[in-house]
């Protein structure tokens, strides 16, 4: 008997584009501007004005409020570390008239600083976020208004504040618990990585810094990402001559990495399963020990244990079988790329491999026995059973698993890190033989301080991981037939 | 409503994250609470702490409670650099970071007319090239030496003999004899590698490597003159590969680390280059009785490394070199203005040379006063300090005449002498192995007088450029 899969009836009903929402949100603005009471033709100029006209007095004071803060900003441009806020940040946006500052007066002390080109970009990114804000806050303004017009005209109440408070610890609680996520996501996701992807289009790089003066730096277009190809940037020959070469040892490694771990844990899994096993409990926790113990200690150890004066090397000496150590890691100039190569993916599977393996025992547990029963039935050897019930029931179960492992291996910053730090070098580059695009993007940033190439890289490594989980994910049975395995 | 509350939240959790990301800073530095906050080493906090509060005991009028913190040096300006409004009023730093600080505005010119004289008294002439910088259009003092440093050699005294760890050749003996390698050096970076490139003739001290010379008085960030293309080098380039080649000469640290080669169990190696603040970890691996501190030996020239060159002659000896620098204290920009005269009246005292000697005595510290080598060798002679700890200053004063400061560009960031690839360069033409030189060209044939004179253009060129040039020049060496 084999697996057969049911498809999930498809919703072919039309849903509204982002973009048809957006507009939806601005299309009635006429409308409600021409049918709207006084109170809510105010409001497009007042915030708040046509909930004062309703008497929602608080709602009406917060739009009032956040307006006139908003404004205030603004206009008057608060500055932190000589940086402004408001209509000055967008000025500051095009990074001209930068100032190398320096003005000292010796007798008091006094001392003005020049220009932070970081500051200022992002100033201007949440000037621009606060705009965004008060246009919708404008909206909200005006549809509340609207909405207590409307509720008027149909002879309801407009809902007051504590009426809206209380519909917020009820009907709306869901909004309420994930509002601080949102907060969280916007605060220390969006507006970091925006901040990140313009670094990618500016000449913010040690170097050219120190010919413009420290803090100082342009906007230089699509530059830094043909560079990738000229080698034109701030990283010079080694982002064009090394950008290929890591990017292809990226996905042997990724692609490596995942199936040795995925496999090997559910072979591990097959065998500590078997009927008639003794000890599965023993046998278990013995690989669980690999998880229970950090991962850096682990390989840290390995890494000395293969190391010049490691056991496994002076044991290979004491045979007699060589004299001079061999570069397992790859952590010497010189020593061979293929063998680090080698060695990290079999280290990892020892780290790797335990994880799967758990997971795995746990779904083999849960496959039903009847599926079994009816091929054995049928007259199915052992073998068939293997690859018709029980791989694609794991692989139906793990599909999502396998591809945010195979992501995460792309970003495995500690493995490589740890063991190799990335060697064999290659004397003129920063990127070693083993690195990968993530630990370069390390190097390159933190050692070498190309922010702008670095940004470049994280760019590409986003937009590679982004459509490697998108089309994997989507064209996978475990998106398309969800709870359909049969 | 719900967008309304979130949109609120967000605005305000953002404003407040970028508020509290600004502390003081302004043009008018930070605020005066009573306090003038120091940092120090992490060895010498205590000590100072003690000395600072006996100066204010002795002062009562002083008005500022001290607090000193230990910090680790070597990455303190990374520290400053990141948030200067966080860091202390006063800190130290190694010299060669007055460029970088005082063009960040993380630091405050020293203008104290006392102050200034003292500096100006009590130093050598090598540290007083290297603590000014500009400001404004003015050259202004910014670092107040107070300890002195340079590279000396550590080396395992049972199994190589006092006359032998006078030369490399002598310890390339005791190496053959041993069955290991004579001497590695603490890192492949461009400080380490000074040993080679700042090596000097022990008949008048001389070499013709500059690097940045007259960039320190310079606005605008100038680098000066660098030469790294003189005869001399290009012999001493051929030694090492000669000595390095040699199954008893010279290896770069293990990724193990230096300290494994050095142990007195594996014998990886028999000397190491390095710094006194390598000392506990280098008597950790040899133990204390093993432990030998000396000079960095001297080399002899060989027929081939002087084959084809008419300013260096076989037979010729240098002794390796060493970068001479200093520890100082600094102002930060962002301290109170009002707390100025104050904190640079406590500098004073700090920096005095009775305080340096007794940082000596207690913390270890090496003055960097002029004539403070007399200070050390009376204080051996009184039995104040142990060999070893007379050694390990001693040496260092001994290995300063032979040394440069680091050095810096006024205006800039950093140089460009440690990044860049230039280290990485220098340690591919010892090594013998291919290196990329100008756009794709890699350069596989590294032991012809042409590859060689090609390998030093390059690192003098990024040393200047910060890159590799399109082109090499029609013939070599560019410049005289």
């Amino acid at each position: 008997m084999a697996s057969k899969a049911i498809t999930a009836p498809k919703n072919k009903a039309h849903e509204l584009t982002f973009f048809e929402k957006l507009g939806n949100r601005f299309s009635n603005f006429r409308k409600r501007f021409e049918d709207g009471s006084l109170g809510t033709k105010l409001a497009h100029f007042i915030f708040g004005a046509g909930n004062f006209y309703h008497k929602q007095y608080v709602k009406g004071a917060i739009f009032l409020l956040l307006q006139i803060a908003i404004l205030a900003v603004m206009i008057f441009c608060p500055s932190i570390n000589d940086t402004p806020y408001g209509w000055k940040a967008l000025a500051n946006l095009p990074l001209k008239n930068l100032s190398e500052g320096g003005g000292f007066d010796p007798l008091t002390g006094h001392f003005t600083s020049g220009s932070d080109c970081k500051l200022m970009i992002l100033f201007g990114f949440v000037t621009i976020a606060l705009i965004i804000i008060y246009i919708m806050l404008w909206n909200m303004s005006i549809a509340s208004s609207y909405k207590a017009d409307m509720d008027k005209k149909i002879g309801k109440k407009p809902t007051s504040f504590k009426e809206d408070m209380a519909e917020l610890l009820d009907g709306k609680f869901h909004v309420l618990m994930l509002t601080p996520t949102c907060i969280a996501a916007t605060v220390f996701t969006i507006l970091p990585t925006i901040f990140m992807i313009a670094l990618a289009f500016t000449t913010y790089n040690s170097q050219d810094m120190n010919d413009l003066g420290t803090n100082l730096f342009r906007w230089n277009g699509l530059q830094n990402f043909a560079a990738v190809f000229t080698g034109e940037g701030s990283l010079g020959m080694e982002i064009k001559n090394r950008f290929l070469p890591v990017l292809g040892w990226t996905f042997i490694w990724a692609i490596f990495a995942t199936l040795s771990c995925y496999f090997g844990g559910i072979i591990l899994a097959l065998l500590i399963n078997k009927k008639g096993l003794n000890g599965k409990k023993v046998f278990r926790t013995v690989f669980i020990f690999t998880i229970a113990i950090p991962q850096f200690i682990s390989l840290l150890a390995v890494r000395n244990l293969l190391g010049e004066y490691g056991p496994f090397n002076q044991f290979l000496k004491d045979l007699g079988w060589i004299t001079e150590s061999i570069g397992f890691l790859g952590l010497k100039t010189g020593d061979s790329e293929s063998l680090a190569k080698v060695m990290v993916i079999i280290v990892n599977m020892w780290v790797g491999i335990p994880y799967t393996m758990l997971m795995t025992s746990g779904i083999l547990m849960n496959i039903p026995a009847d599926l079994y029963e009816a091929a054995r039935v049928d007259g199915a050897s052992t073998f068939k059973m293997f690859f018709k019930i029980t791989l694609p029931y794991v692989i139906f179960i793990t599909t999502p698993y396998l591809i945010s492992s195979f992501i995460g291996n792309i970003n495995s910053f500690n493995t490589i890190f740890l063991l190799t730090g990335g060697g064999p070098t290659y004397t003129g580059y920063q990127a070693g033989g083993t690195d990968l695009l993530v630990t370069w993007l390390y190097k390159v940033t933190i050692d070498q301080g190309s922010y702008n190439t670095g940004a470049v890289i994280g760019i590409f490594t986003f937009i590679i991981t982004a459509t490697i989980t998108l089309i994997t994910y989507r064209r996978s049975k475990a998106y398309n037939e969800e709870d359909t395995f049969q | 409503m719900k967008k309304f509350l979130a949109l609120m939240l967000v605005f305000v959790l953002a404003a407040s994250m970028l508020t509290g990301c600004s502390g003081g800073g302004s043009s008018s530095g930070g605020k005066d609470d009573g306090v003038i906050r120091v940092w120090v080493g992490e060895e010498s906090a205590e000590f100072y702490q003690k000395v600072c509060d006996e100066y204010i005991e002795a002062h009562p009028d002083f008005g500022y409670k001290i607090e000193v913190k230990g910090m680790d040096t070597g990455s303190v300006a990374g520290t400053i650099t990141n948030d200067p409004t966080a860091a202390a009023d006063i800190y130290t730093v190694a010299h060669d970071n007055i460029g970088k600080l005082a063009s960040t505005q993380c630091a405050k010119p020293i203008t104290d007319e006392a102050l200034v004289n003292q500096v100006v008294a009590d130093n050598p002439a090598s540290f007083q090239k290297v603590i000014y910088s500009t400001l404004d259009g003015n050259q202004y003092l910014y670092g107040v030496p107070y300890i002195s440093q340079a590279l000396f050699m550590y080396y395992n005294k049972a199994l190589v003999s006092e006359e032998e760890a006078k030369t490399f050749e002598g310890l390339q003996a005791a190496a053959a004899r041993e069955n290991t390698k004579a001497i590695t050096v603490t890192g492949d970076d461009g400080f380490n590698m000074c040993f080679a490139l700042l090596a000097t003739s022990v008949v008048d001290h001389g070499t013709s490597v500059k690097i940045y010379e007259g960039a320190e008085s310079v606005s605008g960030g100038s680098k000066g003159v660098s030469n790294c293309q003189g005869d001399d080098t290009v012999a001493i380039v051929r030694w090492l590969q000669e000595y390095a080649a040699d199954p008893n000469g010279f290896k770069w640290a293990s990724p193990d680390g230096w300290e494994a080669d050095l142990d007195k169990d594996n014998k990886g190696v028999l000397a190491v280059i390095g710094g006194a603040w390598h000392y506990n970890t280098a008597k950790a691996a040899l133990g204390e009785s093993n432990l030998g501190i000396t000079m960095i030996p001297t080399f002899t020239l060989t027929e081939a490394a002087c084959e084809g060159l008419t300013g260096v002659s076989a037979g010729d000896v240098y002794r390796g070199g060493t970068f001479a620098d200093c520890k100082c204290f600094m102002i930060n920009a962002n301290s109170a203005a009002s707390k100025y005269a104050k904190e640079q009246e406590l500098i004073a005292y700090m920096a005095s040379k009775e305080i340096q000697n007794r940082s000596y005595l207690e913390c270890l510290n090496v003055p960097a006063y002029v004539g403070a080598a007399s200070y050390i060798e009376q204080c051996y002679k009184d039995g104040k300090v142990t060999e070893s700890q007379f050694n390990l200053a001693a040496m260092q004063v001994s290995m300063a005449e032979w040394g440069i400061p680091q050095p810096f560009i006024t205006g800039t960031l950093n140089t460009y002498y440690y990044s860049k690839n230039g280290p990485a360069i220098f340690r591919a033409m010892i090594d013998k192995t291919a290196y990329p030189t100008t756009g794709d060209q890699i350069l596989t044939e590294t032991e012809s007088l042409e590859s060689i004179r090609k390998g030093l253009y390059l690192i003098e060129y990024i040393w200047m450029h910060g890159v590799t040039p399109d082109s090499f020049p029609a013939s070599l060496p560019e410049k005289a």
